[in-house]
């Protein structure tokens, strides 16, 4: 390893340019908020000594642990509703022929390339009152009164579906590109029906997957606070919404930093929680 | 509204990069809040180009001009009422030089020298309006809507539009129970708040990007809206009124101030004094429909726009009419406790 990053300046280019990143762009800032987060609230500077514990005091109020739950609630609620479309969607995808997978991958990933802050006003423009969807279904027929579908609940767990889907999608697609078709032939040959080779053999091999996709989409889940601000109409509070009122309108700083210095610390334990998992699958297969 | 302080900000990154341009105006103001007309005409006439910017709250303007760091060094900004004082107070204002600032004189004498900046030496005043009800009179029928207290009737449930501002909404609140709508005392405001819980079955929606929009969208049928919305939203919607509720309006004054991190007063003032010529001021006001303080503009505004209530109350209309002023620190946090409870209906 060490002999192939001195016999080639390009991957060790690339090393500093990734660890170079990592420092300023995610560690540095990260110890700001964690500097923030142990300050005392001051009106006038936002923050100021002395240091202290005060704002994660604050955290255990009994409102933002309610707060959290649902928050939390409402991400568990996007990343279930992921994992049933993005499991099997995964399989399938990974069962298609070699040349239009890679099609149908670019379509999963073109949305990307438009601001999602965009996408969500477009979703507002389909769910509203008087918008497509509602229209649509009264000309068909279907109802006779618009039905109240934005600014629910329903249209900020749609919202997030719609957002978070494809980090769902990709991690599972990878492990079932690795799933060998000889592996389930041996599964049939050994004598195990459809449900016990899927039980026994490809949840167990998907398994890193799904906790990848769960990790990529349960956290941001929480964070995303334009989504019930603009589809919930600033209803169903998630913690994002109230790292961001902490910011913004009460200005303090120190338990938004602390809001959010948790969130981290929730994702930071699903990694481990991945990690331990994954070991113990590798020794299993070893 | 977000998608356009997103298109703000997305011609402040394309300008950034040319740093020989001549000059430029860095305008930092509400989202819909200034006819693209008039920055056009500023700049065919001035050769000054600008760039807006927009924001949908004071808290948030305020943030970030507090860092005062070079990410955000705006040449002009439009605090509410007393986001003069405080920033005033705080030293985050360069005071401006009236004598460069032409048509001083035509202003409204009653929306200068305020108690916010007694003698204007740090702000000019833009526009100014009220926060009341509005009415899609199309859908609501029966008894007419005139109080704040209406909005709890029955007949409204789910249909309710609150404007996304803690400040407004305990406002209302408090108002309705005969309280000062600036009230410092934490009994007061949480009772403000059991009040409001009472009135959080029937809110649709919390807007303050463009509070028309849930109208428009047939989302709500009453609730909070600014004056200015109210007369915009009319334009598309015939049924859409605008009513002063008896407990009184919630007033504000807008004014221009120079952030201190400004890096063209020069030109923020030549701003302030293009926006004062009479027949800027009367276009501002009747495409945006606020009420302009230029008192010679008033008389070149068309009958329609000048006997508007809705953009140039009545005295009988104001009655009541409070201004919001600086709660202090302490209180705000009790609001801000209150009110993330509220949202987050616990």
């Amino acid at each position: 390893m060490m002999r192939s990053i001195k016999q080639q300046p390009f991957r060790a280019a690339v090393l500093v340019l990734v660890w170079g990143w990592l420092l300023f762009l995610v560690l540095a800032p990260n110890m700001l908020v964690v500097g923030a987060s142990v300050m005392t609230r001051n009106p006038s500077t936002f923050i100021s000594l002395p240091l202290n514990l005060e704002a994660y005091r604050q955290l255990f109020n009994p409102l933002y642990l309610d707060v959290f739950l649902h928050s939390l609630y409402m991400a568990a609620l996007t990343t279930l509703i992921c994992l049933l479309i993005g499991y099997p969607f995964a399989w399938a995808l990974s069962r298609v022929e070699k040349n239009r997978q890679m099609l149908l991958i670019f379509l999963l990933i073109v949305p990307f390339w438009t601001n999602s802050l965009v996408r969500t006003y477009a979703l507002k423009l389909i769910l509203a009152t008087n918008g497509l969807l509602n229209s649509a279904l009264m000309s068909l027929g279907v109802i006779d009164e618009p039905a109240q579908l934005l600014y629910t609940e329903g249209a900020v767990i749609v919202g997030l579906v719609y957002l978070l889907l494809p980090f769902m999608i990709l991690p599972l697609y990878s492990v079932f590109e690795d799933l060998r078709q000889d592996v389930l032939l041996a599964s049939h040959d050994l004598g195990a029906g459809r449900l016990a080779t899927f039980k026994n053999v490809v949840v167990p091999l998907t398994l890193p997957g799904v906790l990848a996709g769960v990790m990529l989409v349960l956290l941001p889940a929480m964070g995303l606070f334009f989504v019930p601000d603009i589809l919930g109409g600033s209803r169903n509070l998630l913690v994002g919404n109230v790292i961001k009122n902490q910011f913004l309108d009460a200005r303090n700083w120190p338990f938004g930093a602390a809001a959010s210095i948790v969130l981290t610390l929730t994702m930071a334990l699903l990694m481990f929680a991945h990690r331990l998992s994954k070991r113990r699958l590798g020794e299993e297969g070893a | 509204m977000k998608k356009l302080a997103l298109a703000g900000m997305l011609a402040l990154g394309l300008t950034g990069c040319s740093s020989d341009d001549p000059q430029v105006l860095n305008l930092y103001n509400w989202s819909e809040y200034m006819p693209q007309e008039v920055l056009t005409r500023f700049e065919d006439e001035t050769g000054i180009k600008v760039v807006y910017t927009t924001y949908d709250s004071n808290e948030a303007m305020y943030a970030r001009l507090k860092l005062l760091d070079d990410s955000a060094a705006y040449d002009l900004a439009v605090p509410s009422t007393y986001y003069v004082s405080k920033m005033r107070n705080e030293g985050l204002l360069l005071p401006i030089d009236q004598s460069k600032i032409s048509g001083f004189d035509q202003l409204d004498p009653e929306l200068t020298g305020l108690d916010i900046d007694p003698s204007n030496q740090y702000s000019v005043p833009y526009l100014w309006g009220t926060t009341g009800i509005g009415v899609d009179t199309a859908d609501v029928t029966g008894e007419p809507v005139t109080a704040w207290a209406d909005l709890w009737d029955e007949r409204f449930k789910g249909k309710v539009n609150l404007t996304n501002d803690m400040r407004e909404v305990f406002h209302m609140s408090l108002r309705v129970l005969g309280y000062p709508g600036n009230s410092t005392d934490p009994q007061q405001i949480e009772e403000a708040y059991e009040k409001l819980t009472e009135l959080m079955p029937s809110v649709r929606t919390f807007n303050s990007d463009a509070p028309r929009m849930p109208f428009l969208e047939g989302e709500a049928d009453v609730g909070m809206i600014w004056n200015g919305e109210a007369v915009m939203g009319k334009e598309s919607m015939e049924a859409l009124e605008y009513v002063y509720p008896e407990e009184g309006v919630i007033a504000w004054l807008d004014s221009f101030v120079i952030p201190k991190n400004a890096k063209n007063p020069e030109a923020a003032h030549q701003f302030i004094s293009f926006v004062l010529k009479p027949e800027i001021a009367a276009l501002i006001s009747e495409d945006i429909g606020y009420a302009t303080p230029v008192l010679s503009a008033r008389e070149l505004l068309g009958d329609e726009v000048a006997g508007d209530r809705a953009s140039y109350p009545t005295a009988e209309d104001m009655v009541n009419a409070e201004f919001q002023t600086d709660i202090g620190d302490e209180a705000l946090q009790v609001y801000a406790k209150y009110w993330e409870k509220l949202k987050s209906g616990l």
